[in-house]
């Protein structure tokens, strides 16, 4: 794919529609996208939770090729769903029809393609980092602290770190404690929603 | 109507399939989960199925002898019941049935689910399961039937409980017609036909988180009035028109709109007799094997009007020279179709019939005779141009085999065609007159189409004449159906065009493979005994002049008869657009082609 992608400039934000009517009537751009207008792109699916829903959106996006960073499922506030986030990149136009695409999928309820300026978004780590000098375990520790991270087990030789926040923070903490031996990294991938 | 209960009302583990059971207090009875499955079918209207027996549906074959509406039609091969009720579906318009077993009877009805859903027409499929207990668990005949037809299908459903299989099977009728059509497959386990459970004949729910997949949204006033105004001032448009105003019913419609602004009309392969040809409004087909008039006109015009259909590439071409100075209005029923493939300046998401309807109030009158006698001009030229080359007069020609059923059946019979040369030149020339008698696979290509769906239509429309015309290779594809045919005493006509190739791929070897025709010669079996032999009838034609006699012999003999027209072996169809390049830019018949 095409480089430019991250410098194309502020594109107009993309219109996100009620979840009332569901329907697009017109949108930006054009359907031969152009190359190296492709972003990250954070989309949220509301689905029953069914007998293959999973599936069917993740055959949606195996289809499209959608080049994903993150897929979050979990639980919303109704009962029988889930919901599901979704970090992919795709340019503006192909993200469009791929809404389109998810919102036609017989068990999702709702789709929301969310932008940076619109969303708050974070994602869970757990670290597990060697810790068998005290020094060092204290020095993780702090550290831990600096990042609001909390130790969530210890053992003789380990300890294991939960820090939550955006993925630069994620990723700047995990740095921080690569030079005391990181063993294991669990992310749970981005989970977003709309602010207000 | 849908059961107007919000999300949040919902309790937790229930489904929405038992909403309605107290809305309708009707006597309940003790029912087998087959029993049930009988009753619900019969409740959605349903006169043929068509299937094939085996072990993880032998229950619902033990219960359907109890109920004489139900008419199974066993067919030969369970990749036929899937045609076979597409074909069924596409002439009537209602929801087709077709029944397999477990494992390889389910895998064989994925090329069937696969054309219906590229061609959205609405068709349940009934597949059995091994038992609960055992799926999962590479059990004999286990097929992963519902992750094997995820991506071809429009919805699937593992029955869980027998509790809810009539509600599922309702869902999946509204599914299957509902919105843009597709297929949808039931899965079955064994063990749920065997299960008894309460059932009352319920009212079919429609439960509000299905209702995007199956309304037809209305036009907004708005985008109506902003297309009637790029129509009122288009110099040179074109309606085209697609498989969505069929399936709209919308002919009316459609000729109401052509008419009021005397736009030109042109069709693509599916959306073929949505329009009379004969009426001087119509143009004809688009794209790859579109006459070049047509295609001109796409390159010339300045507003596109697509009704109903997705702008494939068979009809495009290349996308960026498709239609370079026009602006396009695009109705569909589908969202995920606006601005796919061309940017639409205003698109209309609604249902063909609503939509068309619309405009027909909204727009003015309107008068092109410029534009069209510039369009008709070109036509001259090419027809010009067609009738100057020499052609060999011996063999029986593709036209005049079309002309002679046309003429035979006096243009009252619905043509089935399978996929390859022979398809192109019927919906090419036989002027296609009567709404929805052209029937064939155009999304997916899917030869061996043509004789099973040709068998649906005739039970669909018991009353038309069918003609099912096929190549000598595609027909070799579900040429066992003929037995079919005779034990069920339907009559079909078969027209083979048999050139002893497959004679699609060798025109493409010949115009891009430089003439290596690998494995493309194909025989076949002698037709005439053939026939006999499934105790039919068979006619062999190999000269031009005999024809019409045999198409005669066809229509005045009783049952099912196969002719089988010996045409020129290497015979092209012309125009022909190279896949990948712009549609004006055609290869044209010429003497030095041949």
């Amino acid at each position: 794919m095409n480089d430019q992608s991250q410098s194309g400039g502020a594109s107009p934000a993309p219109t996100v529609e009620p979840a009332s009517t569901g329907l697009t009537v017109e949108r930006s751009g054009q359907a031969d996208a152009p190359p190296g207008t492709d972003q990250a792109h954070t989309i949220v699916v509301l689905a029953y939770d069914r007998h293959g829903a999973l599936d069917r959106i993740i055959g949606v996006l195996r289809r499209r090729r959608a080049r994903m960073q993150a897929f979050a499922v979990g639980r919303n506030e109704f009962p029988g769903m889930v919901r599901i986030t979704v970090v992919m990149n795709d340019s503006e136009v192909g993200v469009d029809q791929l809404v389109e695409q998810l919102r036609k999928i017989v068990d999702v309820q709702h789709v929301e393609n969310l932008t940076a300026e619109q969303m708050v978004a974070r994602e869970l780590a757990l670290i597990k980092v060697n810790s068998n000098e005290s020094q060092n375990s204290n020095e993780i520790i702090e550290l831990a602290h600096h990042f609001g991270a909390h130790i969530v087990d210890v053992t003789q030789q380990t300890l294991t770190l939960e820090v939550t926040g955006s993925e630069e923070k994620v990723e700047k903490f995990v740095d921080s404690l690569q030079g005391f031996g990181i063993r294991e990294v669990a992310r749970t991938g981005r989970v977003a929603m709309m602010r207000g | 109507m849908y059961v107007a209960a919000t999300i949040t009302q919902k309790p937790e583990g229930a489904t929405t399939y038992q909403a309605h059971r107290t809305a309708e207090a009707v006597e309940a009875r003790e029912l087998t989960g087959s029993q049930i499955l009988c009753e619900a079918l019969v409740r959605e209207g349903v006169q043929f199925l068509y299937g094939y027996p085996g072990g993880a549906i032998m229950p619902f074959y033990d219960a359907l002898t109890s109920y004489p509406t139900l008419h199974h039609i066993l067919v030969r091969h369970e990749q036929a019941a899937a045609h076979a009720a597409d074909g069924y579906a596409r002439a009537t318009g209602k929801v087709g049935v077709c029944v397999a077993t477990s494992g390889p009877g389910a895998t064989n009805l994925v090329t069937g689910l696969a054309t219906a859903y590229m061609d959205s027409t609405p068709i349940v499929a009934i597949t059995g399961q091994v038992a609960r207990p055992f799926i999962g668990r590479d059990a004999f005949q286990e097929t992963d039937i519902l992750g094997v037809t995820q991506p071809i299908t429009k919805h699937n459903f593992l029955v869980q409980r027998v509790e809810d299989l009539a509600d599922i099977v309702h869902e999946a009728f509204k599914l299957a017609r509902g919105g843009r059509p597709g297929p949808v497959v039931i899965d079955v386990p064994k063990d749920v036909q065997f299960n008894t459970t309460q059932y009352r004949a319920s009212a079919p729910v429609s439960s509000i988180e299905r209702f995007r997949a199956t309304r037809a949204p209305h036009p907004s006033a708005e985008a109506v009035a902003r297309a009637a105004k790029l129509i009122n001032d288009a110099q040179r448009p074109l309606i085209m028109s697609g498989h969505g105003v069929i399936l709209a019913n919308a002919y009316e419609e459609l000729y109401a709109f052509a008419e009021k602004t005397n736009i030109p009309v042109i069709t693509t392969l599916l959306g073929l007799s949505a329009f009379p040809e004969t009426h001087p409004l119509a143009l004809g087909m688009p794209g790859m094997h579109g006459p070049a008039h047509v295609n001109r006109a796409i390159g010339e015009s300045d507003l596109i009007i697509g009704i109903g259909l997705r702008f494939d590439d068979r009809v495009t071409g290349k996308v960026s020279e498709f239609a370079p100075h026009a602006r396009f209005i695009h109705i569909d029923i589908d969202p995920s179709e606006m601005h796919k493939v061309k940017r639409a300046a205003v698109p209309i998401v609604a249902d063909a019939k609503e939509a068309l309807a619309r405009l027909v109030e909204g727009v003015e009158q309107g008068e092109h005779s410029t534009w069209i006698d510039e369009v008709r001009g070109w036509e001259a030229e090419n027809n010009e141009r067609s009738a100057s080359i020499e052609r060999n007069q011996e063999y029986p020609d593709p036209i005049c085999i079309l002309e002679a059923i046309r003429a035979e059946t006096k243009d009252e019979a619905i043509i089935v065609t399978d996929v390859g040369q022979h398809q192109m030149w019927t919906a090419r020339h036989y002027t296609w007159t009567r709404p929805n008698s052209h029937i064939t696979s155009g999304g997916l290509g899917t030869m061996g189409f043509a004789l099973p769906a040709a068998m649906g239509v005739k039970m669909g429309i018991p009353d038309a004449i069918v003609w099912a015309v096929a190549g000598d290779g595609g027909i070799q594809m579900n040429i066992q159906e003929l037995a079919t045919l005779r034990q069920e005493g339907i009559t079909v006509k078969v027209a083979i065009m048999n050139n002893g190739y497959l004679g699609m791929v060798r025109q493409w070897q010949h115009f891009f493979h430089n003439g290596n025709y690998s494995e493309t010669p194909i025989s076949g079996p002698d037709y005439v005994k053939l026939a006999e032999a499934y105790g039919l009838t068979g006619v062999r034609v190999t000269k031009r002049e005999d024809v019409e006699a045999a198409v005669q012999k066809a229509m005045d003999t009783e049952g099912t008869v196969i002719v089988e027209f010996v045409i020129e072996s290497e015979a092209n169809v012309y125009p022909m657009v190279a896949p990948g390049s712009a549609i004006t830019n055609m290869i044209e018949e010429s003497p030095t082609h041949e």
